[in-house]
């Protein structure tokens, strides 16, 4: 069990020593200049090479990276080349805001993708099983941040009930929650709908029938409780996804959150900023998929031995 | 003791057995799922025409601003689907759209397919330290999410359907690679392999002739379902503007550019939205559709 803990984790530190090496260089080797960001265009050449200077830019590539690392071992993170503000309090600011709408977008596909994929399951073949998988496709197949402009044309144009953008109340937070949620809850229907059929076919299922109870019982508590082991330790992989949605959707409804603060970070050249957080996104993903890789084992050791 | 007729028994025992679908209603179920595939594949089949025509079907230049006619609605004189801001044409910048969109998901799911299977099939094959090192590689890129590292590249390449494109053909492979990989580990193990092998017959010419053929129809169906993803994600990019720039017309720059008018001329988002839920629902359930007939065992049954 240790070893596969050892395993698992040594490979873990590797993608993400590997990763930081690869994030580093492609942003340091992106067009633009650092530099033009934060000075006038027009300044001085002797301005910009003693700018340059400063931020260490003309040593070598893997030089700079050393420095990066140790600068970062040391807790200098960095400030933002565009207004100065330490990583940090970036991180904590635009941290928090992700994390109440991730939160919130886990709870409702799991609110609703469960039972909903239970109820499918339960009366397969109905009208209900096919409103409920055609839901589930729908929901993966609704590009999200078209979902998001329909939403908004609905509830902030038409009803004037919802604001379009923005932060922080929990008006604000609906929209970007469903549409966040949307591709999740599908998933998760689909997935409890096919957990749940292959347990049912199982022999105990037979025998609690046989045994006289109820069938609400055996399948809402003992059929389900078995089905939901694989949906829940897949969670972990699912992170990944959440995270790659949150881009656009905190992009699309101004959510200011970290992808929202990545994004407009690349796209404004912002390179401590854009380095930073994909350094962490990317930490967060393989976290995320280690912890499932070491969940998934502990719950079936066959898995263990591979 | 008395004899329990046999008969008894078996009529008592089927009253026990659960009843099974009549042939009629397993048949039936059959037609239906086929018919989605129908229509799935027509639609699929509609875009991929449209795409491959439009430069016969785009009735203006899908750069040409028209300043003095914009924001036309739908059905207006000489405009089918309105005009955008700038007095371009809809529907000519739609099926270019549509163009691009299909040519960047067909593209990379090919090189992703080719090089995805390519690694599958020496993974399975060869085991060992190849294998170790191919799978090791898979499950690196297997969680990441597409996004993310399509917004690292663009902004290592500079925003462009380059930094795009690169994405989603580095991490779809994975996926190919995964199922390939699969099928060659339970096949080689099978006569016909070993067959070959005691024949004398190279490496190289196994996995080509034999392996191949077998090991193409999963990777076909993942195919159509990574076509899907891939014009989303494309859409999604060329949406935060990461992605194609404009005045190229991807879908998703112009859903972007309709997001300013949304109030009051909200067909220049809505259009563009609708074709690509319905390019992908026709992939998806082409998907379906290959995969109930190339292999049942997937099957939902």
């Amino acid at each position: 069990m240790l070893a596969y803990l050892a395993r698992r984790g040594g490979r873990m530190l590797l993608i993400l020593l590997l990763s930081s090496i690869a994030i580093f260089y492609s942003l340091r080797f992106a067009p633009g200049d650092p530099v033009g960001v934060v000075l006038n265009p027009l300044a001085l050449k002797e301005v910009r090479d003693a700018y340059r200077e400063r931020l260490g830019l003309n040593q070598p590539i893997y030089l700079q990276y050393v420095v990066y690392i140790s600068n970062m071992a040391r807790g200098n993170l960095g400030v933002s080349l565009v207004n100065g503000t330490p990583m940090l309090e970036l991180l904590a600011k635009y941290g928090t805001n992700s994390l109440i709408l991730g939160l919130a977008a886990v709870l409702v596909s799991y609110l609703i993708g469960i039972p909903l994929g239970v109820i499918a399951a339960a009366k397969r073949n109905t009208w209900i099983d096919q409103l409920a998988t055609g839901v589930g496709i729908l929901g993966m197949g609704i590009p999200n941040f078209w979902l998001a402009l329909l939403l908004v044309y609905l509830f902030s144009f038409q009803l004037k009930l919802l604001p379009s953008a923005g932060c922080c109340s929990l008006q604000h937070l609906i929209m970007p929650t469903i549409v966040l949620a949307a591709e999740g809850t599908a998933v998760t229907m689909r997935m409890m709908r096919s957990s749940m059929l292959e347990h049912l076919r199982q022999d105990f299922v037979r025998t609690l029938r046989a045994a006289g109870l109820p069938e609400w019982q055996v399948v809402g508590v003992h059929v389900f409780r078995n089905a939901l082991i694989p949906v829940i330790s897949l969670a972990g992989l699912r992170l990944g996804w959440l995270i790659g949605y949150t881009l656009i959707v905190e992009t699309v409804f101004n959510w200011p959150g970290v992808g929202y603060l990545l994004v407009d970070s690349v796209l404004r050249r912002d390179y401590p900023v854009a380095q930073f957080f994909s350094l962490l996104l990317v930490t967060v993903v393989v976290l995320a998929n280690w912890l499932a890789d070491v969940m998934y084992g502990l719950v079936d050791p066959r898995i263990r031995a591979a | 003791m008395s004899a329990i007729p046999s008969g008894q028994i078996a009529w008592e025992a089927q009253e026990v057995a659960p009843a099974r679908p009549s042939r009629l209603a397993r048949a039936s179920r059959q037609l239906a799922r086929n018919k989605l595939v129908l229509v799935g594949s027509t639609i699929a089949l509609l875009f991929i025409l449209i795409g491959l025509f439009a430069p016969l079907l785009a009735p203006y230049d899908y750069e040409k601003q028209n300043l003095l006619a914009p924001l036309k609605p739908p059905l207006t004189a000489g405009h089918l689907l309105g005009t955008d801001s700038v007095g371009r044409d809809t529907l000519s910048r739609l099926v270019y759209g549509i163009r691009i969109s299909l040519l960047v998901g067909f593209g990379v799911t090919l090189v992703s397919l080719v090089v995805g299977t390519a690694f599958g099939l020496l993974a399975g094959y060869y085991r060992g330290w190849v294998d170790a090192v191919i799978s090791g590689l898979v499950e690196f890129t297997w969680g990441f999410p597409l996004i993310l590292i399509a917004v690292v590249l663009v902004g290592a390449l500079g925003p462009g359907l380059t930094g795009a494109v690169l994405a989603i053909g580095l991490i779809n492979w994975a996926g190919f690679a995964r199922i390939v990989r699969g099928e060659v580990l339970s096949l080689r193990e099978r006569e016909f392999v070993q067959a070959a092998q005691a024949l004398g017959v190279g490496d190289l010419e196994i996995m080509l002739r034999h392996l191949l053929p077998n090991v193409l129809a999963p990777a076909l169906v993942m195919g159509s379902y990574y076509v899907a993803l891939a014009i989303i994600v494309e859409a999604g990019l060329s949406f935060i503007g990461l992605g194609a720039q404009p005045p190229l017309p991807s879908l998703g720059t112009m859903i972007a550019e309709g997001r300013n008018y949304l109030l009051k001329s909200h067909w220049m988002a809505t259009i563009p939205g609708l074709a690509i839920v319905l390019l992908v629902l026709g992939l998806n359930l082409l998907g379906d559709g290959l995969r109930d007939v190339l292999d049942p065992r997937l099957r939902d049954e």
